[in-house]
Formats: structure tokens, C-alpha cells, sequence
């Protein structure tokens, strides 16, 4: 092939796992009772997307099982079987299988070709079984590729029209005469399919004209010659005007401006066709091969050079077209189909995007300016292939580099407007309010810019349905998931690392929270258990709760096997020391080990992961109501609302959300208790009091407790006050990670660069808060 | 800064598979230390850095470099040569080592040098108060001694305090 397709391949492979994902989702939202046309038709969509690139990719396997899915799929949603529970999971193993295969093409891991086998066995055989009671048609069974006429699909239905076939196979198949075999299956399938003019025998490469009657839209079968043939080496025309350009084609309007020819002949552009009989005299105006124009090497093969029309010259000489004549589909390569008339007109190679590749490559009519409809077809098309596509795909690195230079300017900005202020009364009145505007719209840049990287946790908790509906059936067990907060924003970063942990505990809810479904019956409770998702943002935190109403944690045998495995523990442990207990390592209390959970690895790997990522996860549990685990995590790379704060020479940034208030005390306020701990009363009561300059060691300029101000925290649902020099102001700052190039700081978070350049350091509140007290017991 | 580059001896026969490497050798008190020029990322002028709370006495604390925060290490203080002053020509050298970027403060930067490994003598060992884990061998050129150091690996070390535990050897 003369273009690198590898190139394209991470689009392809990105693509694809969309399509699977949407797929997946649509499967799991299926009523099996009474399964929606349109969900039907959308997972046709996904699976036909995926067989289409993966063709045109070269991905033979990927193709064959989705081809089989999709074989299954679409007698499905033509209603000729019944929708079945079993079904909708072989649909999702063959999901899973179509996953391992990306994987393994994408270089990571291996497919294992049972596993494959077996998931196209089985569809296989729901696709016969499923024929039983209809016994429409014959599907999937290989119809010899040479048959002169392919009787096998279901009679064509009153309906039907002719199409004209012509294709020249490249790329893989052009050397393996299976694919194009397959390909003459998948039309027999449709409708009637007649051989008129082929390569020699077991020779796939060259030229091939089909005659196929069928009720089928022409573009469906087209996508499936789309990838045996590069676009611009295949073509379908109907052959019956009378009945064509039905469907949505119409609304295009492609096809009926040609010069002369009538509006319901709009497919006659391809009428000349050697052996179609409506060769008429009014389609000569839009006969799309012109010999004149075409180099003779290439066309005699086509039986369609005959025509005489010269108005469109659909083959117009190729530059290399007589240097390499006889790879003719090869050399043609990719053909940017809205470039008016002139398929065959090299263009430099366009990336075979899946949606866009699947048009059929419709004639342009003369009249009609290419440009006006080029954008409104794909634009169709692409809203038909994904819903969301108003969206383009940029590398995060990209992203980040954006947001880092985002940054830059705003402490420029920063900077001039200092700088300004400094110039007293002397700065003109017009560089003030330039200086002003500029700060506005810098902060707008700003926000939008971090937007780009925050994504709504629906990314991970979209994977969810599937987890639970596979292991609620594993295990027996009825469970039912609830989603809250879908529409959470939280960085992309955040996004991808914390599915992990995600999933652990929602197969941990499963696996020992929600009871058997007798179990729950005998204790008054619904069968149907529930586990709760739920995400907010809570101050400068994501909160995500995974919550079950199963029978709770039990603290006698975690106390026993805590005992068991040597933890030190004690009676007196409080419900939420002892709940904790199940993130050590190797805990578990899973009466016997499944292999779902009970392994004991799990729970501490996801308070690890969280704890990676900044975050902590706590557990509340009430025996026989339930369990809540509820992971906190910051919002790193988010805009922080701070305020700074003075000590000593020293600026630090509080986050806003955990300042409650701030005020000047009297040093009467202070109290001692024990002669350590130090407590100040506010409003009746008595806060334990944080005093920053003594735990970070900085020489204060406020020595006493009256000279400087103290600001009350909510740290972690405790209060406490932090004595402080002075309040400085009130910012908004960009989170930067102390951990890149140094190590975590106790009582630190991250660091920020200020206006003036300088780093000042965001303060931890609830480690701070940790800090002083283990300081006193020290003390 | 002045560069002053050794003429290659002739006919020395590269040992082993390395080859003459480049060497930007800078001063401590009386020290003079060559480090891997690949190393390097840039020079600048030492200007105050923010203070982090109960570091050692040698972590100065942390700068912006151009939207990146970076630590500043003094080796003077460090290695307790010369006396820790902040002038105007305060040099801080800007590492790139172990993927991190990390400022270390010198008295002075002198030149960059071409040393072959055949150059460079192993140190000889000391008790185990002085580390030479660290030091790759000494240098002379023109009657200097060099100490070669492994910076990277220094940089990456545990009493360096630069790096979390997991992070360090």
C-alpha cells in the first residue's frame, strides 16, 4: 500500500474503544423484553464502525468476529429473531474479545485465539438457534465465493432495487481471496447477488462487477465494500432508476442535478454499466468515464470506459495512473470524495477517519458547488456514527502546555498590574483600565483553559454498569446500580488513575456487602440490593461515595482476624479504627475466597492508590443497614480560590474552602490544657489552636496572640484556628506539584507560583491539623 | 565564564566503551568539582527562594523557573565549604538528574572540560564518615584537582532529602 496506514492507527484504536464502549453501554441499557429499535440500531452502528475500520486497517480478525456480531445484530433488529439475556451477554463477551484483540494489535498483551473462537462459536450458534423459529435465512454459513448467483439471503422484498457493484480489492484483500469471499457472503445475505464480471479464479485482485437486487440501502453494503476496496476503488450504482435514491439520500440532493437527467434518476450515474439494459440517453450527460481522459493502461479493464459522456470524466488521468497501471487501486489511494466530480483525482491522502470513510463515494453533480455539500453530508454522517462527535482529540501534553503557558501570562499580567500600582499616581488613567481588561480576559483564558482538562467522572462510572451486571450474576446475588453526580467534573489525570481503586470497592461491595438474595429476603429487606454512586464536589474536594444496603461490616470477626493475622487491636477501638482495619495489607474476611474478592489484596492497594493520588478514603458502616466508603480526593490541577497568608517573611496560600472565618483574639482566649495544648475559645467553643509559625519554625513578626490574627479551619469536618501574622489577600491560584522535582512537605499540599513570581506554598489544612496535635503529644 | 577546552591527549586509547566526556567543573570554598555537562541544564543568578518548613539547613528552598517549581539545594552548606553568602554573583547550577530539575548553589562555576576515563583516578578510601560513594574518581588538569562527582547519584540520594523515600536509592 503506498500510504502508511500506521499512522492512523491510534485514531483507529481510539475509535474503536468508543464504539465498544458505547456499544457496551447500550447493550447494558438494553430491555431484553421489549429492546428499543433505535438502541437496537445504535449497537448495529458501533459494531458495523468497528468491522469498517478494522477492514480498512487491515485488522482481519477484529472484522471477522464483528462481522458475525454484526450479522446477529442486524437480524435482530429486523426482528427476525427474539432478543435474548443470553445474548446480550454473548454480546459483551464478544466485546471483551474485540478489546483483547485491539490490545493485542495495539501491542500490549496477547489474544488468545480460543478465546476469540469461542465467542464467534457462540454467536454462531445463537445466530442458528435464533433461526430455528424464523428460518428466514442461512446466516453466517460460507457461501462459495464463486457462485455466479448467491440465492442465499432472504428473497428480496417487493422494495428492492438493483444495484451495480464494481470494486478493484486492495490491501489485505487483495491477497487473500477469503475476505473477498466473505464480502460476496455478507451480499448474498442481503439480497440477490449475481457475478457478472470477476478476476480468474482464486485471484482476488482485479476487477469484480456485481449485480445485487435488495431492499438494503445502498450504503449499508457500501461501507462493507469500503473496506475491501480503498475509497475510490469501488462504486455502487443503482441499476434500477425507478427505485432509487430513496432513503435519506434524497434529502442530499446529490444526485438529482445532474444536466438532463430527471430527478428520479439521480443513481443513473453509473447506468452504463455493460449489461445493465437502461442504458439511456439522458444519463450520457453524467456518464462518468470518459476514454478520451483516461490513460489507456488503466481503463480497458473497466468495463465502463465504454460511455460516452463527458461531462463529469469521474477518472480523470492520474499523474502515476500509467506508470502503475495495473495496481490501479493501490496507486488511487485515498480520494477526497467531496472534491466535485473526479473520484479518481489524487489528492494528497486524507486520514481515513472511520465515520467519513464509511460514505459511499456518491457522485457530485455538476451544478452543485462540491463544497456546499461535502460539509453537510459528512455532517450527516457523522452525527449518525457518534452522537458526540462536535468534539476533536488533542494530545493532553498538548493541553498541559497550554495551561502551563495560561499560567505564565497570568502571573505577567500580574506583574505589569504590580508594577502599575507602583507607579502611584503616575500610570495614565488608560493603562490602568488596559491593565484591567486584561486581567478580566486573562482569567477567562484561565478558566476555559482548565476546563479543557476536566472531564465528568461519567468516564469512570460508565464502566460500572457492566462490572455489576457480570458479577451480580456470578455471584447469584440481585443488585442494582444507582449513579448520582454523573456530570462531576474532575481532571482528566484524576480520571483515569482513580477507575481502579473505583472498581475495587464496588466488587467489594458486592462480593461482602450485598447479602445473598434469601439472605436479604429473611431479613425484611428487599431482594434487589443497591449500591449507591455517587459523586460531588465538596469545597476543594471530590467526594465520591460507594455506598451498599447490604449487612455491613461486622466488627467481631474483624477484630478477630485482625487478632489472627497479630494486628494490635483492642476492644476499645473506635467503629471507625476498627473499619480501617480492612485496608491493611492481606485482610480479609470473606469466608471463603472467590475469585471475585477475598484474596485479601485489594483493599489496601486501593487506600494506596488513593493515598498516591492525594486523597484518603474513610468507611462508616451500620450493621444490617449498609456500608458507605467515601473517597475524598483534591482537585490537583484545578484553580484554587486561596488565601494568603503572612508569617513571618514567608507568604502561604490557604484554600478558601476550609476557611470558615477569621478574627482577632484576646490573649485571654488562650487557654492550656494540662499545660500543653493549647485551645482557644470562639463563641463558646474551645478550637484547638494551630500555631504556624512554631510548627514550621519561621521567626514570626506577630509574637503575640493578640498582635496577629487567627483563622478558623474546618478541617475535616473537625475546627480548629491557625495563628497567623496577618491575612494578606485573596487569590485565585494555580495548583503546582511540590512532588515533581522535590518530595511531599508535611502540612503542605502543593505550591503556586504569586504575582510576583515568587513560589508560595498551599497549606495542608487537615495535615496541619494532624501535625499539631502529634507536635503536643511530643511536647 | 571563561571555556577552556583541553586539547585531547594524543594516542590515548579510550578505555573500556566510554569515551572523553565533557565536564563543567565549579568551585566550593577551595574545591573544585567537575560534574557531567549532560547533566546540566542551565546557569543562573541565585535569587531568595521560598522557604520550606523543617527542611535540613542546606535545602534553601524552592524557586520558580519558568512555571516549574524547583528546589535549591546550597552545597556549600552541604558539604560545609566556603561560607554560605548570597551575592549578586551567587551562581546556582540547574540540574536535570533522575527526571527531576534540581538548583544547586556553588560559589562559582569555572569552565567546561573533555576528560577521558583514563584521566580520572579512582579517590582513595576514606572512613565512613566521608562518603565517596558519590565521587567517581579525581582529575588533574594544569595542576587542578578535580573531584569527579556522580551527581546524579548524589542528587538522588538519601541524605540529600530531595526526593521521597520511595524515589531514592
Amino acid at each position: 500500500m503506498s500510504i502508511d496506514m500506521r499512522q492512523f492507527y491510534q485514531v483507529f484504536f481510539e475509535e474503536s474503544e468508543e464504539h465498544l464502549a458505547a456499544m457496551e453501554s447500550l447493550l447494558l441499557g438494553l430491555d431484553i423484553g421489549q429492546p428499543d429499535p433505535e438502541q437496537l440500531n445504535a449497537i448495529f452502528r458501533a459494531a458495523h464502525s468497528i468491522k469498517g475500520s478494522s477492514g480498512t486497517f487491515g485488522f482481519t480478525d477484529l472484522a471477522e468476529v464483528t462481522h458475525i456480531l454484526e450479522t446477529l445484530l442486524d437480524r435482530l433488529r429486523k426482528h427476525e429473531i427474539v432478543l435474548r439475556a443470553d445474548m446480550v451477554d454473548a454480546f459483551l463477551a464478544a466485546g471483551d474479545a474485540l478489546r483483547t484483540l485491539l490490545a493485542a494489535h495495539r501491542g500490549d498483551g496477547r489474544a488468545e485465539p480460543g478465546v476469540v473462537a469461542a465467542v464467534c462459536a457462540r454467536l454462531r450458534q445463537l445466530a442458528t438457534d435464533g433461526d430455528a423459529p424464523g428460518g428466514a435465512a442461512a446466516a453466517g454459513t460460507p457461501e462459495p465465493a464463486s457462485a455466479p448467483s448467491s440465492e442465499s439471503g432472504a428473497p428480496p422484498a417487493a422494495a428492492s432495487s438493483e444495484y451495480d457493484i464494481e470494486f478493484l480489492p486492495s490491501g489485505p484483500a487483495a491477497a487473500d481471496p477469503s475476505i473477498v469471499a466473505a464480502l460476496l457472503e455478507e451480499l448474498g445475505e442481503a439480497g440477490t447477488l449475481r457475478v457478472i464480471a470477476r478476476p480468474p479464479e482464486g485471484q482476488p485482485a482485479g476487477h469484480w462487477h456485481l449485480r445485487l437486487r435488495t431492499d438494503v440501502p445502498p450504503e449499508r453494503f457500501g461501507e462493507s465494500i469500503d473496506f475491501i476496496a480503498e475509497r475510490g476503488a469501488w462504486r455502487i450504482a443503482v441499476a434500477d432508476t425507478g427505485q432509487a435514491g430513496g432513503g435519506e439520500h434524497e434529502t442530499f440532493g446529490f444526485f438529482d442535478a445532474a444536466p438532463g437527467v430527471p430527478a428520479d434518476e439521480g443513481f443513473g450515474l453509473f447506468d452504463d454499466a455493460p449489461g445493465n439494459p437502461r442504458v439511456a440517453a439522458g444519463d450520457e450527460a453524467c456518464g462518468g468515464f470518459d476514454p478520451s481522459l483516461v490513460p489507456d493502461p488503466v481503463l480497458p479493464a473497466r468495463p465502463a470506459a465504454a460511455v460516452e459522456g463527458t461531462d463529469f470524466g469521474f477518472f480523470e488521468p492520474l499523474p502515476d495512473a500509467s506508470a502503475s497501471a495495473p495496481s490501479l487501486p493501490v496507486e488511487v489511494a485515498p480520494v477526497e470524495q467531496g472534491e466535485g466530480y473526479g473520484f479518481f483525482v489524487p489528492l494528497p491522502p486524507v486520514p481515513p477517519a472511520p465515520a467519513a470513510s464509511l460514505a459511499v463515494p456518491v457522485p457530485v453533480a455538476a451544478s452543485v458547488p462540491a463544497a456546499e455539500i461535502e460539509p453537510a453530508r459528512t455532517g450527516r454522517r457523522r452525527a449518525a456514527a457518534s452522537p458526540d462527535s462536535a468534539s476533536i482529540r488533542v494530545g493532553v501534553e498538548k493541553v498541559d502546555l497550554l495551561i502551563n503557558l495560561v499560567g505564565e501570562l497570568v502571573i505577567t499580567q500580574a506583574m505589569l498590574l504590580q508594577c502599575a500600582e507602583g507607579m502611584a499616581g503616575e500610570a495614565p488613567a488608560r493603562l490602568l483600565q488596559g491593565l484591567a481588561q486584561l486581567e478580566r480576559n486573562t482569567r477567562d483564558l484561565q478558566e476555559s483553559v482548565m476546563s479543557i482538562r476536566m472531564l465528568p467522572i461519567s468516564f469512570v462510572f460508565s464502566r460500572f454498569p457492566r462490572v455489576v451486571h457480570d458479577l451480580s450474576a456470578k455471584l447469584g446475588k440481585q443488585v442494582e446500580l444507582r449513579m448520582l453526580g454523573e456530570t462531576t467534573e474532575l481532571d482528566k489525570g484524576l480520571i483515569e488513575r482513580i477507575a481502579d481503586p473505583l472498581t475495587h470497592l464496588i466488587r467489594n461491595s458486592l462480593d461482602h456487602g450485598i447479602e445473598a438474595p434469601e439472605v436479604r429476603a429473611a431479613a425484611g429487606k428487599n431482594p434487589v440490593g443497591t449500591i449507591t454512586l455517587r459523586a460531588a464536589h465538596q469545597g476543594g474536594n471530590v467526594v465520591i461515595e460507594v455506598g451498599d444496603d447490604g449487612a455491613g461490616l461486622n466488627r467481631r470477626r474483624i477484630l478477630d482476624k485482625a487478632r489472627e493475622r497479630g494486628l494490635p487491636v483492642s476492644e476499645q477501638m473506635s467503629d471507625a479504627e476498627v473499619w480501617a482495619l480492612i485496608f491493611e495489607a492481606g485482610f480479609s474476611t470473606a469466608e471463603r475466597v472467590t475469585d471475585v474478592s477475598g484474596r485479601g489484596v485489594g483493599m489496601d492497594v486501593v487506600r494506596k492508590n488513593i493515598q498516591a493520588l492525594g486523597g484518603r478514603v474513610d468507611i462508616e458502616s451500620l450493621s444490617g443497614a449498609g456500608t458507605r466508603m467515601t473517597v475524598r480526593l483534591p482537585l490537583t490541577l484545578a484553580i484554587l480560590d486561596g488565601m494568603s497568608v503572612a508569617v513571618g517573611s514567608q507568604t502561604y496560600i490557604l484554600p478558601l474552602s476550609s476557611v470558615i472565618e477569621s478574627l482577632q483574639v484576646d490573649e485571654l482566649d488562650v487557654r492550656t490544657l494540662s499545660n500543653q495544648a493549647r485551645v482557644i475559645r470562639v463563641r463558646g467553643e474551645y478550637l484547638p489552636l494551630i500555631v504556624l509559625h512554631e510548627l514550621f519554625g519561621i521567626a514570626p513578626a506577630a509574637t503575640r496572640f493578640a498582635h496577629g490574627i487567627m483563622v478558623v479551619l474546618d478541617a475535616d469536618g473537625t475546627r480548629a484556628a491557625l495563628f497567623v501574622d496577618a491575612l494578606v489577600g485573596q487569590h485565585q491560584v494555580v495548583i503546582k506539584s511540590l512532588e515533581g522535582n522535590y518530595r511531599r512537605v508535611p502540612g503542605i499540599s502543593g505550591a503556586t507560583i504569586m504575582g510576583d513570581g515568587r513560589v508560595a506554598l498551599i497549606l495542608d489544612v487537615a495535615a496541619l491539623a494532624a501535625m499539631a496535635k502529634t507536635a503536643r503529644s511530643a511536647a | 565564564m571563561t571555556m577552556t577546552q583541553t586539547g585531547r591527549p594524543d594516542g590515548a586509547p579510550p578505555e573500556g566503551e566510554q569515551i572523553a566526556g565533557e565536564y563543567l567543573t565549579f568551585t566550593l570554598g577551595h574545591e573544585e568539582y567537575a560534574i557531567d555537562i549532560l547533566k546540566v541544564q542551565e546557569i543562573r543568578g541565585y535569587e531568595p527562594p521560598t522557604m520550606i518548613a523543617n527542611a535540613p539547613p542546606f535545602i534553601k528552598g524552592v524557586i520558580n523557573l519558568r512555571g516549574t517549581i524547583v528546589p535549591v539545594v546550597d552545597m556549600r552548606i552541604r558539604f560545609g565549604l566556603g561560607k554560605a553568602e548570597y551575592t549578586p554573583f551567587t551562581v546556582v547550577i540547574i540540574l536535570n538528574v533522575a527526571e527531576r530539575v534540581i538548583g544547586m548553589v556553588v560559589d562559582s562555576v569555572s569552565d567546561v572540560l573533555s576528560l577521558f576515563p583514563a584521566q580520572i583516578r579512582p579517590a582513595p578510601e576514606f572512613s565512613a564518615s566521608f562518603d565517596t560513594r558519590y565521587i567517581l574518581g579525581l582529575a588533574t588538569v594544569e595542576n587542578r584537582m578535580l573531584i569527579v562527582t556522580d551527581i546524579a547519584r548524589l542528587m538522588s540520594s538519601r541524605d540529600m532529602e530531595l526526593m521521597d523515600e520511595a524515589a531514592t536509592e
